[in-house]
């Protein structure tokens, strides 16, 4: 089962990934980090999630490009937090994909789907802010809301969180 | 309490005298509005949260839906502005979102 959970910022998005993968019974869970630890802010916020999978149950797994390459463990609930770091990395990061980001992150998918009992996909609302963007910040909006689509295409389940609640816009919590 | 919460002028108070029956006057003893201003001010959001439950209907602009800004105050206030947002939710009987001026009931019933 694919879910993509979208949110904007504090919108309670992870909480509500969390509780998705805390539902599932598979047998191990993985949080599948994308955040780079680079800078204080980065390192508050990776520890404030931290702070909130304590005690349940989580493995954490660090990979901040490249997610076709990663083997899981069999039987697993995987929380994919978050897409839009992913793009980031894939698309400025030296070791990311650059120019063929897109297909590096739907090829990943695929891959993390193919072997996971459950993916739960945490994903950015960074759209609504205004349309004027240029260079670099146009790339990366076009990079995350085509990759969106793409997964929201696959995913069995697609929902909008916002203020905690989800909002289904495909399918629905089971 | 009602939880109404929503993008910039997306009807949010319109909504709020729709649900309550009620005109500009009466609205503003009964509700309050703009929270997402108090949250960038106050170190305690649940306790802001609590005393804002105290109002029949609480009124949140969304501010986190845009591109991640470049200053780290206003990253910090948008995630505040989210945060309270979720401890309104929890503690709210019913929330409403509103959208090009149409609610929609997320939790609860509206009374």
């Amino acid at each position: 089962m694919l879910t993509l959970v979208v949110g904007g910022a504090g919108s309670g998005k992870s909480a509500y990934a969390e509780h998705l993968i805390e539902r599932s019974d598979a047998a191990r869970r993985v949080y599948l980090a994308t955040m780079e630890p680079f800078g204080f802010e980065a390192r508050q916020r990776i520890e404030k999630h931290r702070a909130m999978r304590e005690n349940k149950g989580f493995v954490t797994v660090e990979r901040f490009t490249d997610l076709s390459g990663l083997t899981l463990p069999p039987d697993s609930a995987v929380l994919l937090e978050d897409m839009g770091n992913l793009c980031a990395n894939e698309l400025f990061s030296p070791h990311g994909a650059g120019e063929n980001a897109a297909e590096a992150i739907l090829r990943g998918v695929a891959c993390l789907h193919a072997q996971c009992r459950e993916l739960v996909i945490v994903s950015n609302e960074v759209f609504t802010g205004g349309t004027d963007y240029l260079g670099e910040s146009e790339a990366y909006l076009s990079l995350l809301s085509y990759v969106n689509r793409k997964i929201a295409k696959t995913a069995e389940r697609v929902c909008e969180v916002s203020g905690g609640i989800a909002t289904d816009y495909k399918g629905e919590e089971t | 309490m009602i939880f109404l919460f929503g993008p910039l002028w997306s009807g949010k108070r319109a909504a709020a005298r729709e649900i309550l029956h009620c005109d500009d006057a009466e609205l503003a003893r009964r509700a309050v509005w703009d929270v997402q201003e108090l949250a960038r001010a106050r170190a305690d959001l649940e306790t802001l949260a609590e005393e804002l439950a105290d109002k029949d209907v609480v009124i949140a602009t969304e501010v986190g839906g845009g591109i991640v800004p470049v200053d780290a105050a206003e990253r910090t206030a948008r995630e505040r502005a989210g945060r309270l947002n979720c401890l309104l939710a929890e503690r709210a009987d019913t929330v409403v979102r509103v959208f090009c001026g149409i609610p929609m009931v997320i939790k609860g019933e509206l009374p």
